[in-house]
């Protein structure tokens, strides 16, 4: 028994967990993490990777067994031994790689695993029409008509498909909804429409656990914040209680470090001071649909940065560039001459490089270590007479990469999947360094990590232009994009609808809001 | 870039301990439960340990040279099966590229051709029906399933057409006696043995040290990713259904000199024992795993069972059904001293 007693357990308390636990074999995930989550509240679950977010997660939706510590639900201590434990207590977990299955359709997800049945032998028919009923109370206020039921999910982006999900958990009396990172994979207006959806659940009761790194996502949104550190809770504060600022304070633990230093910009002195030779340009380069006539340039120590919503063209632009795809109109200039991209490899041969989007399916290779990792981009680099790899000489590299960008590893030896997604972003970067590229471009480069881990991204994007190389920097995040960037180009619908110049002194809060609203407004003109 | 410092990795903070190697008998259990292919060869151990007991004439000299002359041709496949299981492929058309080489070998022996060149063109021939697999596969986007299934179809069928339904014969010249190991090269080492031997020593090579292995563990491992680090994709794929085509005809090859005689369905059924010899060393059907001594010892472990099979004087056809029991045998004992050697070192920090 709990000698510690729980303050009393107010009535409206849904959820409350006490000190839990969890080892794996050599580190320690949870140290001892309390969370207590009331009815009808938004709940933001913050920290850095590694800060056992995760793992928390994995406990309340029942795939992790705690090593000690407990989970009371509406006050009753309960024991989750596996999904479905936790499903039928009415916690749902939507996760970031959301499950569903792209090729049924939306009725279809929704009661994968669950779905209704009628008639005779054993009831072994499916009640389509059931089931149909069972969330026609519901798809109307999340913006899907009854057609859209009978649609393959993959037909549907990313914000629909995290619909979807949250039907799926109302259609099963969900208490409880834990949103992983929802918003990483979606656009600045699908964000604010997920938001309203968010809101429309604890309109219904129900409660939300959110975890995220965007701290300017919680403001107005939030109702309380829980930050955890190195797998403990460090506090849990309403959001009318704390700034941003402390916040980051909170979840870095450093003394240090606060919003100004991580978003630091380049000092003057990082800046070429005249204009460089161009190294790339566009022009008119087209792919259709998805490409319209995408003409520009950067130069040697420049930082072009990319803006847009999802479907832009914004990775398409990425991938014609590295030859992912072909183009199908247009000419590319790599140092004033035109050249022929039709492979990545040729890509890699002009001194681009590329660290893809979604790091985990599209970055990593997830089974190798770090050092294969590193030099899978450029093996003659390593190999001996042109043929015999140089395991010694891989791993010398690697090491230096690890000491050089700051990767928290055991070794160069250490398979990639064991580190935390700033690292391994670091190692993304490192194989593109490694190929002594003069471009990089970056998609998404801050993607689902850290906010120390951003810091150090920025910091390894503006070393890179500093040595004259030009980086190409495509985001989601506007402030992430006029902190960075020399230039910000704004595409939409496959073309270029303009571009804007940050303020550059990174200080002037009025003037950046000024930028992002002319970003904003480039972006979405003609889709309103 | 990189400054070249070589001074040791002392990363700031680093946090979880390594794992270090502890000695002594928990350490070395943990050591060999660990190593790929611990589960095959478990299970080879074994089976030789009870044969021993059953049948004195199981371990001797005599009867492992034998076992070792049986082997070499799905060893052969099996190792070309590797290296397109490790980079996400199949190939079910082995079989039939096996029987197709050996026409041709025995063909253009009998033309009276010099025999190194029947040799080459034989081998050559194997390489063309991999590159048309590697290509219908890459170019063209079918399924390499269905690509390579539609393979062992034509070629098969072309072999049979070929023959007419009437063996090749009459093509062991002196030289080929060497070849298919009926006359050894020196004491008892026979050509066969011996090309065995050197081609997995060769190919072991190549996955490990070259660019080409990397490359085929990388596009097995996560294709995309492969692609986007500048990996050629198509390439790979391509050359690792070309290998598989080349050592399905040097086997085939070897295969007709040690039958003196290309039946129309010589190759018949190789493809399965070659899949499942590769498995049983520890290949992933998914891709991004595989080893070619692993793919050597599935093929010893599947030879030593049709021994066992003979020795026990058990009826032959029982050995498809010994073949499918191993493989299952074999994966699950891999997926146990898989879990094993993970319990394993989850005991370790608490000590």
């Amino acid at each position: 028994m709990p000698d510690r007693d729980t303050q009393e357990p107010g009535p409206q308390e849904l959820l409350r967990v006490e000190g839990v636990v969890k080892h794996y074999p050599g580190v320690v995930a949870l140290s001892g993490v309390s969370l207590d989550v009331r009815a009808g509240e938004i709940h933001a679950l913050l920290g850095e990777n590694g800060a056992g977010k995760s793992t928390l997660i994995n406990v309340l939706s029942g795939t992790t067994q705690p090593t000690s510590g407990q989970v009371l639900v509406a006050g009753e201590p309960v024991q989750l031994r596996r999904p479905r434990d936790a499903q039928d207590l009415g916690i749902t977990t939507i996760h970031q790689e959301l499950s569903l299955a792209p090729e049924l359709t939306v009725l279809q997800n929704i009661f994968l695993g669950r779905e209704l049945r009628r008639g005779p032998f054993g009831r072994g028919l499916l009640d389509e029409h059931a089931m149909s009923a069972r969330v026609q109370g519901v798809i109307a206020d999340f913006g899907l008509t009854e057609r859209d039921l009978r649609r393959p999910v993959g037909e549907f982006g990313a914000l629909t498909q995290h619909v979807v999900e949250i039907i799926k958990a109302l259609a099963f009396d969900a208490r409880l909804v834990i949103l992983d990172e929802p918003t990483s994979g979606l656009a600045e207006e699908e964000r604010v429409m997920l938001f309203d959806h968010m809101r429309r659940l604890r309109e219904r009761g129900i409660s939300l656990v959110w975890v995220t790194h965007r701290l300017d996502e919680l403001y107005g949104l939030v109702d309380r914040i829980t930050v955890l550190r190195d797998g403990r809770t460090v506090a849990t504060t309403d959001t009318t209680e704390s700034t941003p600022a402390d916040l980051v304070r909170l979840m870095v633990g450093r003394k240090t470090t606060s919003l100004g230093v991580i978003a630091e910009g380049r000092t003057p002195a990082e800046r070429p001071a005249d204009p460089r030779a161009e190294v790339l340009r566009l022009e008119n380069v087209s792919r259709r649909p998805v490409l319209r006539g995408v003409s520009l340039t950067i130069a040697g120590g420049e930082i072009l940065g990319v803006a847009g919503v999802a479907g832009a063209g914004r990775t398409e632009l990425a991938r014609a560039i590295l030859g992912a795809d072909r183009i199908d109109g247009g000419r590319i200039l790599v140092d004033g001459e035109p050249v022929r991209i039709r492979h990545p490899r040729d890509a890699y041969r002009l001194g681009i490089a590329m660290v893809p989007e979604e790091r985990k399916t599209l970055g990593i290779l997830a089974d190798f270590p770090l050092d294969k990792n590193t030099t899978v981009s450029r093996l003659g680099k390593v190999a001996r007479l042109g043929l015999m790899l140089d395991r010694r000489r891989e791993r010398a590299v690697t090491r230096d990469y690890i000491d050089e960008l700051g990767v928290r590893t055991t070794g160069a030896g250490e398979r990639i999947r064991n580190l935390s997604g700033g690292n391994q972003q670091k190692i993304v970067i490192a194989r593109c360094l490694f190929t002594g590229p003069r471009l990089i471009i970056f998609d998404e480069p801050t993607q689902g990590i850290d906010v120390a881990a951003k810091a150090e991204v920025y910091r390894l994007i503006h070393r890179f232009v500093a040595g004259g190389g030009a980086a190409l920097v495509i985001s989601s995040e506007i402030p992430e994009l006029l902190h960075v960037s020399d230039r910000i180009l704004v595409m939409r619908e496959g073309a270029i609808a303009g571009e804007v110049r940050p303020d550059l002194r990174g200080d002037d809060l009025e003037a950046d809001e000024r930028v992002s609203a002319e970003i904003m407004s480039l972006a979405a003109r003609s889709v309103a | 870039m990189t400054s070249l410092t070589t001074s040791p990795a002392t990363s700031p903070g680093t946090s979880p301990t390594s794992p270090t190697v502890r000695r002594g008998p928990a350490g070395l259990l943990r050591e060999v439960v660990r190593r790929p292919s611990a589960g095959v060869v478990g299970l080879l151990v074994l089976i030789c340990a009870v044969m021993t007991f059953l049948a004195p004439s199981f371990l001797t000299y005599g009867n492992w040279y034998n076992l070792a002359q049986q082997m070499v041709f799905v060893a052969l496949l099996a190792i070309g099966m590797t290296i397109v299981l490790i980079t996400g492929g199949i190939d079910l058309s082995v079989g039939s590229v096996l029987g197709l080489s050996a026409g041709v070998m025995a063909y253009l022996v009998n033309q009276g051709m010099m025999f190194g060149l029947c040799l080459l063109l034989a081998v050559a021939a194997g390489a063309a029906l991999g590159l048309v697999n590697g290509l219908v596969v890459t170019k063209l986007g079918i399924p390499d399933f269905v690509a390579t299934l539609a393979m062992l179809g034509v070629a098969g069928g072309l072999l049979y057409l070929w023959t007419g339904g009437v063996p090749f014969t009459g093509f062991m010249i002196p030289v080929y006696d060497t070849l298919g190991g009926v006359t050894p090269l020196v004491g008892d080492l026979t050509a066969p043995i011996l090309a065995m031997a050197v081609i997995a020593v060769v190919v072991a090579f190549i996955m490990r040290r070259t660019s080409f292995g990397r490359h085929a563990y990388g596009v097995g491992g996560n294709r995309e990713a492969a692609r986007l680090s500048g990996v050629d994709v198509g390439r790979v794929r391509v050359t690792a259904y070309v290998l598989s085509g080349t050592l399905a005809a040097c086997a085939g090859v070897l295969l007709a000199g040690r039958t003196t005689a290309v039946a129309p369905t010589i190759g018949v059924g190789y493809e399965i024992q070659a899949i499942a010899a590769a498995v049983i060393g520890g290949a992933a059907l998914a891709g991004g795993r595989g080893r070619v001594l692993g793919a050597v010892l599935g093929a010893l472990t599947l030879t030593v069972a049709s021994n066992v099979i003979n020795l026990a004087s058990v009826s032959p056809t029982w050995q498809p059904v010994a073949v499918g029991t191993i493989l299952l045998v074999a994966v699950g004992l891999d997926r146990a001293s898989a879990s094993l050697s993970r319990r394993l070192g989850r005991a370790a920090p608490s000590r």
